[in-house]
């Protein structure tokens, strides 16, 4: 069930923790305004997906390989390197809170619980670097002369 | 502008183009963002056979002088603040010199004035950026605003102790991990004095300005470039990073249950 008040959350969210994490890796502040909004598109697609039938893995991948696209596009048009683009598709989705989990459960004692939550959170990573590189790849293609924005 | 590089010393050269590479390379730029820059610049300032060579513990930059002789440098690079602004700007640098608008000597300029910029101790914005980070991740993990106001302070305190360790020229690894046990213990403790206080949102909200999101992304775009060294070089950095902070956060039971009478 989609509510109003969990996009707002999710929007506001993951939008202000991206610019965050921007002003904390000293990203220029011109950077900051797409930043966030790539950020929450990504982390919407991750959201969304999901409850339309989606796996959580493909939304991850979709959603990372949006921002991959995105980041490249923000780089080109403003000038700027890729890679503060590219740090802002990752950080929504990256699974803090699985991870939390993991070492909860590791913590407890609970090893079974904690393999469950860690190989989850690593599916999660590795989806989400895939999305990352097949997005390089799209814009390599397109774009053949290798400019390292 | 070739004729103005010409008054340039070939050491003056060298120190320019390791000095561009240094600073992308420190503020935690890609090491084929540097090489590529090398190469430019060099190409840019009239060099012939510009070669480079980066992995992220150093450089090794060749070229060969208008008179035929092949100049070498290595330098060792020490990674410090992530700042990715100055890699944009060296980034910036590099462009226009590639493309002749600058000489050797502007350069070179332009280059030692952002590296004064670069060993400036960082100020009271960086707790606040912390703040900031932690308090949206907290919403985004379903915390309320007693939540986001927590992961906040908290986030804050462990970025102020990363700089203050930074300072005294203290290592990484026990600011990782020190970082780690405090994010997962004050709100644990926390949680004693307020019943409904939803722990893991904290705690989420709280861990992720310490991710080492930078060392991902610099890992997936050195690989994808086919520099495998570099990638996994930066990959077994940030799952390093993660490991202490990990490893700093499963310290917090067995510190909590000793507080509380038990054992360890």
């Amino acid at each position: 069930m989609i509510s109003f008040s969990d996009v707002l959350r999710y929007l506001l969210g993951s939008f202000f923790g991206t610019i965050g994490f921007a002003w904390l890796t000293r990203v220029p502040k011109r950077a900051w305004l797409p930043s966030g909004i790539i950020a929450a598109v990504v982390y919407m697609i991750y959201w969304l997906l999901p409850q339309a039938g989606v796996s959580e893995s493909m939304a991850v991948f979709l959603g990372s390989l949006f921002g991959s696209l995105a980041g490249h596009v923000c780089a080109r048009r403003m000038h700027m390197i890729n890679t503060v683009f590219l740090m802002s598709a990752i950080v929504p989705v990256v699974p803090g809170l699985g991870l939390y989990r993991m070492m909860a459960y590791l913590g407890q004692g609970q090893t079974a619980l904690g393999a469950d939550q860690g190989v989850r959170a690593m599916i999660i990573i590795a989806m989400t670097a895939l999305g990352l590189v097949m997005g390089g790849f799209a814009e390599r293609l397109i774009h053949r002369d290798g400019g390292s924005h | 502008m070739e004729t103005e590089n010409r008054s340039f010393s070939p050491d003056q050269m060298m120190e320019t183009l390791q000095l561009a590479a240094q600073i992308i390379m420190e503020s935690g730029g890609e090491t084929f963002r540097a090489e590529e820059t090398v190469c430019r610049m060099g190409a840019g300032f009239g060099l012939q056979q510009v070669e480079s060579f980066a992995v992220p513990s150093g450089l090794f930059i060749s070229y060969r002088t208008a008179d035929g002789r092949l100049e070498t440098s290595v330098r060792r690079v020490h990674p410090r603040r992530t700042d990715l602004t100055k890699v944009n700007q060296v980034n910036g640098i590099s462009r226009q010199a590639a493309a002749g608008r600058l000489s050797a000597e502007e350069a070179l300029q332009q280059l030692k004035a952002l590296d004064m910029l670069r060993k400036t101790p960082a100020g009271f914005g960086a707790l606040g950026a912390a703040a900031v980070c932690a308090a949206g991740f907290c919403f985004l993990f379903r915390g309320n605003w007693p939540e986001a106001l927590l992961a906040a302070a908290i986030a804050a305190l462990v970025q102020g102790i990363r700089l203050f360790s930074e300072r005294i020229h203290g290592h990484g690894i026990i600011s990782n991990i020190l970082g780690g046990l405090l994010t997962a213990f004050l709100p644990a403790l926390a949680a004693g004095w307020i019943p409904e206080l939803m722990t893991e949102a904290v705690v989420a909200g709280a861990l992720m300005p310490l991710v080492p999101g930078v060392a991902m992304a610099n890992a997936v775009q050195d690989s994808l470039r086919g520099d495998m060294f570099s990638g996994l070089s930066h990959g077994a950095q940030a799952l390093l990073t993660a490991c202490l902070i990990a490893g700093g956060a499963l310290l917090s039971p067995p510190l909590l249950r000793l507080l509380k009478g038990g054992g360890l």
